[in-house]
């Protein structure tokens, strides 16, 4: 033998090493998924307007489970008109540190959060990790909450179930607010 | 639901995302910033690869042989041929998926090579050289996939092609001429007596594909409807049609196919999708009495899956551990296992030739032989990242056929990986699977290459749909 115990012994525990290290490696470069995004720091002037709650943990992990909650066409929502496929073409922020910035609107849905891989990231200490989404059924988009913490507000009122969203009215998750418009 | 209204939607996006507009878009990630990520972790991978080989070589033949290293390079270019082509069509593709491929299929490999020392096997007909070969092909159908399919939408037109496709590999090893027989399970095809294939191993595919569109477009009816009872939402009885059929074809390649590991794979690959699909826990409870009512049966009936139930049961046994057929390869896999201890013997110094098989179906036993413990979890680890990976970009897809097929097609890699190690370690019955990516095998090899390239193209369009971060 030219190759000595103590040399494949040491050699043998360096590789055991070196492939423990590449999975750390890799646990290490997907730690903003394990621990979500950070939140980025409120102004000043808009932390003393509107108290920071407890600190926002991410939504857990029922976004997929949607399959159970039914959408429900509002019969009270007659009175603007509904944002379909055709009528609306973008989504206009409307309030927050983007204000006025637009977004097109495909076919396909939009979801929003604070996660790195959401269509709308919105980074701010109200809005949970995967917080709502924007889809359309039979036409029409419909609001969605993904059981968010602090709750996603379309025309004022909290919503629970999907909604349909009307032309031009606002939506507001944490600190932005969003319209659908032509 | 959304995603059955907009499946052909991504063709106009698309032209739209490729040219930003002013302002509104900004980038989360440079553009090639996973890419080189990717590309810093495989060279990691292939170093570890070459060092396996070369630790094997020092173990067992006490010097470097330097013939290999043709072979092994051959295979690191195309790997980074592979990584070269995410570049340019699926620049937003997860950077973890390769590099954990690439790092199980060395390993895989130097632990076959390492097999053909032992057993004095060279050359083009050693299982190891067949392995790089089938792994440079797999590779070349993984890139072909990445080339064709741009967006994975495209499969969700296909879903019924798709499920007719499946059944007909299902049922290819029953043909007569075509079929072969391998150690009682017929499960494999072959022409002359060459290039014998498992066209199971592509059905797996098929059926996830399937599963995933067939279930976006009719899941309201297995979801929304039935009775409540005991806490938990029955379907209605004519809801149970297709968990009967899938339910009658895993029972029929029991029966006729002798393979029981490929049944479980499929019903539990269905279980799980019809689980995501409607989230009613009880599909699941139906579906695993009902498959293990069938099991139970086949167990008093079929003597093969008998034999198996007793070799797992009552291994220890004397009589049982030297009856042919009996439990001596589990119990020599046992035996490997405790001889590697916590850090193993090291790679080339054990003995796992001695098990029969050692190579495909036992080559975690050989594993955990030579690199004990710390090694069989780190492999372990690499598995539970790649299916993590999936579970991700599933969790991530934003159209639900996208969602249940990213799923799906890690959690058949997971159940695989199950299925053949909880039988190599005793906790289930023993069941001839292959552990993907590291078994000798080549349809499962191809397959499983084929899985990461889907979850690579699936993952690419998950992250580039168009973003607004604010």
């Amino acid at each position: 033998m030219s190759v000595s115990e103590l040399t494949l012994l040491v050699l043998r525990l360096g590789f055991l090493l070196l492939l423990w290290l590449f999975i750390f490696g890799i646990v290490y470069a997907l730690r903003s998924d394990l621990f979500g995004q950070r939140a980025r720091k409120m102004q000043p002037d808009a932390a003393a307007a509107a108290p920071a709650p407890s600190p926002v943990f991410p939504a857990s992990a029922t976004a997929p489970t949607e399959a159970v909650s039914r959408p429900v066409v509002s019969p009270d929502s007659g009175g603007t008109e509904k944002a379909t496929a055709q009528s609306a073409t973008r989504l206009v922020i409307t309030s927050g540190p983007k204000a006025g910035t637009e977004f097109p609107l495909g076919g396909e849905p939009i979801t929003i959060g604070r996660s790195g891989d959401s269509s709308l990231v919105i980074r701010d200490d109200y809005t949970s990790t995967h917080h709502a989404r924007l889809m359309l059924w039979h036409d029409d988009w419909m609001i969605q909450d993904l059981d968010s913490t602090n709750g996603t507000f379309l025309a004022g009122s909290r919503i629970a179930v999907p909604t349909p969203v009307p032309l031009n009215t606002t939506v507001k998750i944490g600190a932005t607010s969003f319209e659908l418009r032509r | 639901m959304p995603a059955t209204s907009n499946p052909a939607a991504p063709a106009d996006t698309s032209a739209r995302r490729s040219q930003p507009r002013t302002g509104a878009f900004k980038r989360l990630h440079l553009p090639q910033k996973l890419r080189n990520l990717e590309l810093f972790l495989l060279i990691i991978a292939c170093a570890i690869n070459g060092a396996a080989v070369v630790l094997v070589q020092l173990g067992a033949l006490g010097r470097i042989d330097t013939s290999l290293v043709l072979f092994g390079a051959g295979l690191s270019v195309l790997v980074f041929a592979l990584h070269i082509v995410l570049r340019i069509v699926a620049t937003q593709a997860d950077p973890f998926i390769l590099p954990i491929v690439t790092l199980l299929n060395g390993i895989g490999i130097a632990m076959i090579y390492r097999i053909d020392v032992a057993n004095h096997q060279s050359g083009i007909d050693s299982a190891s050289v067949r392995q790089t070969i089938w792994s440079a092909l797999a590779i070349a159908c993984a890139i072909a996939v990445l080339l064709v399919i741009r967006n994975h939408r495209v499969l969700f037109r296909y879903t019924y092609i798709a499920g007719f496709a499946a059944v007909v590999l299902l049922l290819l090893p029953l043909v007569p001429g075509l079929g072969r027989e391998v150690s009682g399970a017929r499960v494999w095809i072959g022409i002359g007596s060459f290039a014998t294939f498992q066209p199971g191993e592509i059905a797996k595919i098929a059926l996830a594909i399937f599963f995933a569109g067939y279930l976006v477009r009719n899941r309201d009816s297995l979801s929304m409807v039935g009775k409540r009872f005991l806490g938990m939402h029955f379907p209605r009885l004519r809801d149970l049609g297709p968990i009967l059929v899938v339910w009658a074809l895993s029972m029929s390649v029991i029966i006729f196919q002798h393979d029981l590991g490929t049944a479980l794979l499929y019903f539990g690959l269905f279980l799980v999708m019809l689980y995501l699909a409607t989230a009613r826990l009880s599909w699941v409870i139906l579906g695993l009495a009902l498959f293990i009512g069938g099991a139970v049966i086949a167990s008093q009936t079929l003597s093969y899956v008998n034999g198996r139930f007793t070799n797992w049961l009552d291994a220890m046994n004397p009589d049982v551990y030297a009856a042919p057929g009996g439990s001596y390869q589990l119990v020599q896999g046992l035996f490997g296992l405790a001889k590697g201890g916590l850090i193993g013997t090291g790679l080339g110094q054990g003995r796992p030739d001695i098990t029969p098989v050692p190579q495909s179906d036992y080559i975690i036993a050989s594993l955990g032989e030579e690199l004990g413990l710390a090694g069989l979890f780190a492999i372990l680890a690499l598995y539970l990242l790649f299916v993590a990976r999936g579970f991700r970009i599933g969790f991530a897809g934003q159209d639900d056929f996208g969602k249940l097929l990213g799923v799906g097609l890690a959690f058949v890699v997971a159940l695989q990986c199950f299925i053949v190690i909880g039988g190599v370690t005793r906790i289930i019955p023993l069941t001839g699977l292959t552990t993907p990516f590291l078994a000798a095998g080549g349809s499962s090899l191809v397959a499983n290459w084929i899985i990461a390239a889907l979850l690579l193209r699936l993952s690419d369009t998950v992250r580039n749909q168009p973003r607004l971060v604010v």
